[in-house]
């Protein structure tokens, strides 16, 4: 077998066959979900956890029984008997958790509600207040001023906006929000997954010319090959995560559609805190994007991006002894990274505007902007084959610099290698 | 096949320091090859030369008349001064892998890594992670990863350190067996006494240069026989009378025992009777050439002195 792909396929099974491989690729996105879903379960929680208690100090004489009507439900309002300084000692030692004081001048629409809480009493809170103190002054404003029960209708309603986006093949519900947050996330994964496998790469080498194995091996295989191989078997391991992944997420898809629509079907179902009845995303919207011509561009980018930092990462690896003197050398390498993700957002907004175009054919910022693009837009064929093939030739270019500056630097000990004495490898290897 | 190491004119430099200056030597099949040198010589940077990590900037090394270069590398077996391996692989499957990368089938280097872990009395380590093995097991098993592939010529920088006596013993014992079965085999060393115990030819480089060169009798009948090792039973006052005469110098002394360097005009007999003569009880005394120490002092400094390296015979 050709020596590199011996190298690839000790480093890759080295890896892959770990517990710490297999809990990753289970783990990581079970966590990301948590993520997500934790606030949402704790506010679930937290709503359940016994009622508030609210006084109104109704000063304007009219509006109570309103206002009393229109809050939710978790509230226990009451008529509040005192003057507002032993309300407030009251809220103080928490006999109340709120005071309301409703003026007279809100009768005018000149004046504004007061609420007297705690500290950290949380902003949901005076949301739902807040909306229902206008209510209940519309209400009575409206009855004051003899509109019709028919105007105090119109106003009760809340329509909505359906975002529908058209294509050639038809149109999609929802089609801007889902590819949007399809972009975001794959300009997300993208990044990490290269800085991930990319900093394994550099952890590789470091290890093996710390524990000194690298002397034995450059007894036996040429330096690229045993740069290659490295980056070779790493980079396997990062496409079976994604495969991993994508295999995972698509049976999480399936299972999790049908619980979906069934779970946001009957609206009578959501109750108070709940989320909103209707999801803001369509689970079809999804699987309409994930087309295999994005996929594979998604897996093209990951390549090219994690080939061309990989070989950086090994060449800053090479040329120190611990991982702690790295920080230094990979600055450079890291701080151009960044620069795509402050223009995500931009991206996602506008990205057909000139700016966009070229930093999505740019290498390297093209790893993570190109699949951003493609999703949330009809990018022209040509632009993504001059993409791939400009990150092509960059990885091809960044290899051969970092496997000059390899072979010298893994067999240098002692001195710290600053960036002077990489260019001069680089020269003179 | 038996395949002769040829270094000829050698050189190599670092920046602006000269690590290795024409340097030439020979080492044989089937014999000893001694590689001295203090520390920072350049015995590692030869030897990195003669395993094709690093190519010289003149002269050539070859072995078997070949060049050196991957071809060779898969007929040679390195065994470096700073041990390294992978921590976290196994024993067996790190093994093979190594053995693989010399250009051996899978089940050939299975067969091989087996074999030699049994010689070694380690088959039970097959399985195990290298990062449990103790510090003496690892090197075991890093002096299998370089003689698995069975090559010809086989490089071993300071293979004893960190040993204790009875794995030495093992490891040397399987040195010699090397030699037997016709390998080219180089020991680097700046341990003296284990050269002169196992050496054939050896070849002393200090400061990049050659400063001796020779199989082990020749070297040591160029210095003549002015060294006694005297062994006694009481106060050995007598030895410090005569150094302050200027009669000699001490190379070792300990209790009941001293080895002494005669000087020009000092004779043997000299010696003999001041011990007499301070009422001492010889029970030994021998005369033989000065211990390999000794002549490696002298040779480094003579190399110093007299910078341009002195007309050696070749082996």
């Amino acid at each position: 077998m050709n020596k590199t792909l011996l190298i690839a396929r000790s480093e890759y099974l080295r890896r892959v066959l770990t517990k710490g491989f297999v809990l990753g690729v289970l783990l990581a996105p079970v966590g990301m979900v948590l993520l997500i879903a934790l606030p949402l379960l704790t506010s679930l929680i937290s709503s359940d956890d016994g009622e508030r208690r609210v006084a109104v100090l109704d000063e304007s004489g009219q509006l109570y029984q309103a206002v009393a009507e229109a809050v939710p439900e978790r509230f226990a309002v009451e008529r509040a008997a005192a003057p507002l300084d032993s309300l407030r000692a009251q809220v103080l030692d928490e006999r109340l958790d709120m005071a309301i004081v409703l003026p007279p001048s809100l009768l005018t629409g000149t004046g504004d509600a007061t609420a007297y809480t705690r500290a950290g009493g949380g902003l949901a809170q005076f949301d739902d207040i807040r909306s229902g103190v206008r209510d209940a002054v519309r209400g009575v404003r409206l009855r004051e001023v003899g509109a019709p029960a028919e105007v105090q209708a119109v106003l009760d309603e809340r329509p909505g906006l359906q975002s529908v986006t058209v294509t050639d093949d038809g149109d999609a519900a929802d089609g801007a929000f889902v590819a949007s947050a399809i972009g975001y996330v794959s300009g997300f994964v993208i990044y990490f997954l290269v800085f991930i496998y990319g900093a394994m790469v550099m952890r590789g080498v470091i290890e093996e010319k710390q524990n000194r194995i690298v002397e034995v091996m450059a007894s036996s295989v040429r330096p690229f090959e045993l740069l290659m191989g490295k980056v070779l078997g790493i980079g396997a391991v990062g496409l079976t995560q994604i495969a991993l992944w994508t295999a995972l997420g698509a049976v999480v898809l399936a299972a999790l559609g049908p619980l979906l629509a069934a779970f946001a079907g009957p609206p009578a179902a959501a109750g108070p805190g709940a989320p909103p009845a209707d999801l803001p995303f369509d689970v079809g919207a999804i699987t309409a994007l994930l087309t295999p011509g994005f996929l594979l561009i998604l897996v093209l980018c990951f390549l090219g991006g994690y080939l061309f930092y990989a070989a950086l990462f090994a060449a800053v690896g090479s040329a120190v002894e611990q991982e702690s003197d790295a920080q230094a050398l990979t600055i450079p390498v890291t701080l151009p990274a960044i620069v795509p993700m402050l223009f995500l957002f931009p991206m996602l907004e506008q990205p057909d505007s000139s700016l966009s175009v070229v930093l999505s054919i740019l290498p390297p910022f093209s790893t993570v902007l190109l699949p951003v693009r493609v999703a949330v837009t009809d990018v022209p064929f040509w632009q993504i084959a001059l993409s791939l093939g400009l990150l092509a030739a960059a990885f091809v270019g960044a290899i051969w610099v970092a496997a000059r500056v390899y072979r010298v630097g893994i067999l240098m000990y002692g001195k710290k290698a600053t960036f002077r004495d990489l260019a001069k490898w680089v020269r003179t290897a | 096949m038996a395949l002769a190491l040829r270094l000829e004119n050698v050189t190599k430099r670092y920046d602006k320091t000269l690590a290795v200056d024409d340097v030439s030597f020979t080492a044989e099949p089937g014999r000893l090859f001694g590689l001295l040198g203090p520390n920072g010589a350049g015995k590692s940077s030869t030897i990195r030369m003669i395993t094709n990590i690093t190519t010289p900037d003149s002269g050539s090394v070859t072995l078997g008349g070949e060049p050196v270069g991957p071809a060779s590398q898969a007929r040679m077996g390195y065994l470096p001064e700073e041990r390294g391996l992978y921590k976290k692989m196994k024993v067996g499957e790190q093994l093979v892998y190594l053995a693989q990368l010399k250009g051996l089938a899978a089940p050939d280097a299975e067969r091989a890594v087996r074999e030699w872990l049994e010689r070694f009395g380690a088959a039970d380590w097959y399985g195990k992670p290298v990062g449990d093995l103790s510090k003496g097991m690892q090197q075991k098993v890093q002096f299998v990863s370089t003689v698995a592939h069975d090559p010809e010529l086989c490089i071993f920088d300071e293979p004893f350190s960190g040993l204790d006596p009875l794995n030495a013993e093992v490891l040397q014992e399987t040195i010699v067996d090397l030699r037997a079965r016709g390998k080219t085999v180089v020991f680097a060393s700046h341990r003296m006494e284990q050269v002169e115990r196992l050496c054939d030819d050896l070849c002393l480089i200090s400061a990049g240069r050659v400063v001796l060169r020779g199989t082990l009798p020749e070297v040591k009948g160029r210095y003549g026989r002015d060294t006694a090792t005297v062994e006694f039973d009481g106060a050995d006052g007598w030895i410090d009378r005569l150094v302050e005469a200027g009669a000699m110098r001490v190379l070792s002394r300990s209790n009941g025992r001293a080895e002494l360097r005669l000087g020009p005009g000092t004779r043997p007999n000299d010696v003999l009777g001041a011990a007499l003569a301070a009422g001492v009880e010889v029970s030994q005394f021998g005369l033989h050439a000065p211990p390999l120490t000794e002549i490696f002092r002298m040779a480094v400094e003579a190399g110093e002195s007299a910078p341009p390296a002195e007309p050696v015979p070749a082996p």
